[in-house]
Order: C-alpha cells, then structure tokens, then sequence
C-alpha cells in the first residue's frame, strides 16, 4: 500500500528512440483527436462571431470580449468566487478529519474500532448519489437548504480520505510516537510535530483529490441552493446554458474554459501525485 | 504503550463519528421510513404511511422502466467500449518509451474536467450545423440530428461518456499491469511466447481483479449518469434520455414527490448492489474455472 505513495517505478533505461518514435506516430494523432473538445472549447471562447463553427474559430481574430462579458453580463464571477469558498473549505475539512481519524483508525487503539473501520468502507461503496433525497430530507430538516453550510457539511469529512489516511499510518512505525511520549510530549503534540509532517504525503493526494472533486461537484450542489448567489460555478454554468444564452457557444465557451482552468493547473502541477493517489485507491 | 490516551482518540475521532450519523446513517434510516409515506413539502394535511405503495407504483410506472431501460442501455452500450478503451490505452502507454507521462496525463485529461463542461462542448459539437456536421459533411456522410432525434440521442450521449471515462479507466488498468510480475514474461519470452500468446497467456488472465474491480465501479457509475442528461437532453427528446436518476431528481424537485422519489432511490440503491455482487461473482467464477 504505501509503495503507492512513492514516485512511480522507474524502469530500466528507456528503450531506444526509433522505438518510441513507431509508439508516437499511432499515439499522437489519438491523444490529439481526444484533445480535440477541449481545443474547440478554447478556440470559441477567444473567437467572438464564430458562432459554433470550430474552422472560423481557428481564424480568429482572439480577444477576450466574450469572457469580459460573462463577467459583466452574469454572476459568474460570484459563482466563482463560491466555488472556491466551498473548495477552500472541503479540502481543509477533509485533510484535517482525515488525519485525526485516520491516526486514530491506523493505530487501532480506539474501543471498536472494526466497527468505525467497517463504517468507512460501507461510506465508500455506497453511491453518494443515492444518498441524494435522504440527504435532501436531511439538510431540510436542519434548516440548512440553501446555505454554504449545506455546500460544505455533507463533504467536509469524506471517508476516502480516512481510508487512505489509515493505510499510510497502518505503515509508520510507531518508535517515533513512543520515544515522544517517553520525552513527556502530550498527545495534542505528538499529533502535530510528529504525525502530521509524517502524514503529508498522503494529505497531498487527499486534498487534491477532495478539490478535484468538490470543484466539479454538480447534484448537490443544484439540489440544495435555490438562491443564484450561492450557486458554484458548474450549477450556475448549467443553469445558464438553459437561459437565452443556450446557443451563445463562446459565451458557453468562455464560462467552462473558466470552470476548467483551476483543475487544469492543479492537474498539470500535480498530474504525479494524483495518478498515484488513484493507483492507491484502485489497490483496495 | 498506548499512542494516545482514550478521550483524545474520541476528539479525534469524533467528526467522522458525527459526519457519519448526520450524514450517513440518519438519512439511510429515514429515507427507508420516507419512502414508505406519501410526504410531499408541497402538499396540504399530514403524511400518511402507505406501505409498499411506493414501490408497488415505481413497478407499475411506465416512466420508471423507461428510464431504468435507458440506464441499462446506456450501462450495456458504453461499458464494453469504455473498458476495450481502457484497456488498449493502458496496453498502449505501459511499456517504457520515451515521452510515455505525456500521453498517460493526456489520456486521462477529460476525468479531471467537470462534467457540465464536457457535456456542454459536446452539445456545442453535436449542435445543427455544428463542428460534428461539417466534420460528416466534408466526409459526404448524412448527419442525424444527434441530442434532437430520438434515435440518437442516448447514443450520442453514451459516445462522450466513451470518450470522457476511457481514460480514467486506463489509469486503473495500469495499477493491475504494473502488479504483474515481469519475470513473467521473461519466462514466457525465453519458451518463444510471442506478443500475442504473452498477453493472452498472461496479462489478461492475471488482469482479471482488475477487471471486475473497473466493471463495477463503472456499472455503478453509469448508473448514476445525470449531470449529463441535465445539460445535454433535459430527459428529452421524448423521454428517450430519461435516466434513473434524472427521474429520480424530477420526481423530488420538480413534482416534490419525495416519498415515491425515495422509493425510487431504494430501488437503484439495490439494483447497484445486486449488479456489483453478480458482476463480482461471474468473474471470480470465471477465475476459478481458469485455474
């Protein structure tokens, strides 16, 4: 398990370039018609008048007109501003539950601590989106529907996360933790100076994974705000495309090139750590 | 000794405890007893218990088999080409070569993007006189009406799913042939296996935990296809692109019949369970029977 967490195998030296060149000439064209989408997503939202047609688009002239007035015309900006609000807060929920109970959990020194174990894998198998109307019923009686509480709460402590937490700490040796205690370090402390540092692996790839999700996060956040100014950026996207802009392709455009780049850049920076953290994952 | 004393493993455990009841247990306990009532926010007097009611309507409703049909069709259209995808891609990308993490990042993009805005491009494509047209046109091949006709509609949104899933499903099939021993195919290679007769004789019998681990994970995830539905068809045209969820949702939130809907959900819930324990079963079985 914790190999997963460790930079990928590196194999024997790489294999000559004639080689790889065969693997790149029946490679490359796929990856670029994969690649496409996104390339006409992009080529809308910079090319005003071009409709929905991909070869006009290409023509240009680019500007960034259409994403100026997204900004003017729509709330996107408060969307967004929202997204990142609950983004912020679920991933430091999560890191933070996740640590403490995964500790907690990898130790097994906690009275049933099979049955808390077995609640988490249950929490994992178990879609989220069935869980949609009872949650529904939930959030509605504890007066939480459309507010940011209701964005945050149900994710803030997410049971991935702690099941990834356990196995790492199932791993650590636990000298460090006796020799500290030994040295009169209270538990409060021993959590923070040595588990924590420990930890930081794995909390990277939970709180990449927590962000990847909650950014893209789209039933529940529709279900429980009714209000546009608490929408997230793919409601309000969604939402928007079934007004009078429904056909407006670079407006559309220019919003979802908008929704994509934050989870690109965290993707690109930490494409490593989150193909091993679903390694891992896949490992279970 | 002890790493911690007993209060402070309850402090610490305590907010998964409590998300746990709050969020997990509680609703799973009340949704069962809501959907055994007609409650409905909108409705004047008090809720009722109705039994099996609920059930014995969603049984008896042609919109439900309607779209409990377009889910299984949409599970049996796209997973076979989703993990034959997957598969290809990780076959493609596993050996070493060089400017190999490019094409891994690359095929694996589309997971990370939300999936209103992959549906939202596809929409665009797929548009009348869109890029997906001119594309069939340029080819001298008729182009259908794609989200508009009913016809094509599912179809249409099960080719993006393809297209947006393989890839996530490739990383998956790389863990499973990353764990195959290589002195495997060392072996195998010294006995004149050729490439053919290694990958049939090796990596898909050994691929297949892998297997069953994608097919269900992914038959539980087609079942739960919506964002999609919601942006692309709105159910639409003529309920052709109603999926289980998407009736699940208009149920509870356009027509606020949030017993029946829980009814509804009850059922999904156990229509996943039982396809992940028989699919679960037909391939350990089929492991059994191999060795």
């Amino acid at each position: 398990m914790s190999a997963a967490f460790e930079p990928v195998r590196i194999e024997a030296p790489p294999p000559p370039w004639g080689r790889s060149l065969r693997r790149w000439l029946w490679l490359g064209p796929l990856l670029f018609t994969m690649l496409l989408p996104f390339a006409w997503m992009i080529a809308l939202s910079l090319a005003p008048h071009a409709g929905n047609s991909f070869s006009k688009a290409l023509r240009g002239p680019w500007d960034l007109s259409q994403y100026r007035a997204l900004f003017a015309g729509t709330n996107v900006g408060r969307y967004l501003l929202n997204s990142a609000i609950v983004a912020t807060l679920v991933v430091a929920c999560n890191v933070a539950t996740a640590a403490m109970a995964g500790w907690v959990l990898g130790r097994r020194r906690v009275p049933a601590e099979r049955f808390w174990t077995l609640g988490v894998v249950a929490t994992l198998m178990v879609p989220k989106q069935a869980l949609m109307i009872p949650l529904y019923l939930v959030m509605a009686r504890l007066h939480l529907i459309d507010t940011y509480a209701s964005l945050v709460l149900p994710f803030a402590v997410d049971a991935f996360g702690i099941f990834l937490v356990r196995q790492f700490v199932t791993q650590l040796p636990i000298e460090l933790e006796e020799a500290a205690r030994v040295d009169g370090a209270t538990d409060w402390g021993i959590f923070r100076k040595i588990i924590l540092p420990l930890l930081q692996p794995v909390l990277a790839v939970v709180a990449i994974q927590s962000f990847l999700a909650n950014w893209n996060s789209f039933l529940f956040p529709l279900v429980f705000v009714d209000s546009d100014r608490l929408r997230t950026l793919p409601v309000g996207l969604a939402l928007l495309s079934q007004t009078e802009h429904s056909v407006d392709w670079g407006f559309l455009m220019a919003g979802s090139t908008l929704a994509s780049l934050p989870v690109l850049a965290v993707f690109v920076v930490f494409q490593r750590r989150i193909l091993s953290g679903l390694l891992a994952g896949a490992d279970k | 000794m002890r790493a911690y004393s007993r209060a402070t493993a309850w402090a610490l455990l305590s907010p998964w405890v409590l998300a746990f009841a709050v969020f997990g247990l509680y609703p799973f306990a009340f949704s069962l007893g809501a959907s055994l009532t007609d409650y409905s926010p909108i409705r004047a007097g008090a809720t009722r218990f109705v039994g099996l009611a609920n059930y014995a309507q969603a049984c008896t409703s042609r919109e439900f088999w309607n779209a409990l049909a377009n889910t299984g069709w949409f599970v049996l259209g796209s997973i076979p080409f989703t993990t034959l995808a997957a598969l290809g891609l990780a076959l493609a990308v596993q050996p070493s070569f060089r400017g190999r993490t490019p094409f891994r990042v690359g095929f694996f993009l589309p997971s990370v993007v939300s999936v209103v805005v992959l549906s939202l491009v596809f929409k665009g494509l797929y548009a009348p006189g869109g890029s997906l047209d001119a594309l069939l046109g340029a080819l001298h091949l008729p182009a259908p009406a794609w989200l508009q006709d009913p016809r094509t509609a599912l179809p249409a949104i099960m080719a993006m799913d393809v297209w947006s899933a393989s890839g996530y499903y490739m990383i998956i099939f790389l863990a499973g042939l990353e764990s195959i021993p290589r002195d495997l195919y060392d072996a195998a290679r010294l006995d004149g296996a050729g490439a053919w007769a290694r990958l049939t004789t090796i990596t898909l019998p050994l691929l297949r935990p892998t297997l069953a681990f994608v097919l269900v994970v992914n038959t539980i995830r087609s079942l739960q296809i919506f964002a999609e539905v919601f942006v692309m068809t709105r159910g639409g045209p003529l309920g052709r692109t109603t999926t289980v969820v998407y009736y699940l949702y208009e149920q509870a939130f356009s027509r606020f019949h949030l017993g029946y809907a829980s009814a509804v959900a009850w059922l999904l819930f156990a229509i996943s369970l039982l396809l992940a324990v028989v699919q679960m079963r037909a391939v350990n079985a089929r492991e059994q029977a191999v060795r």
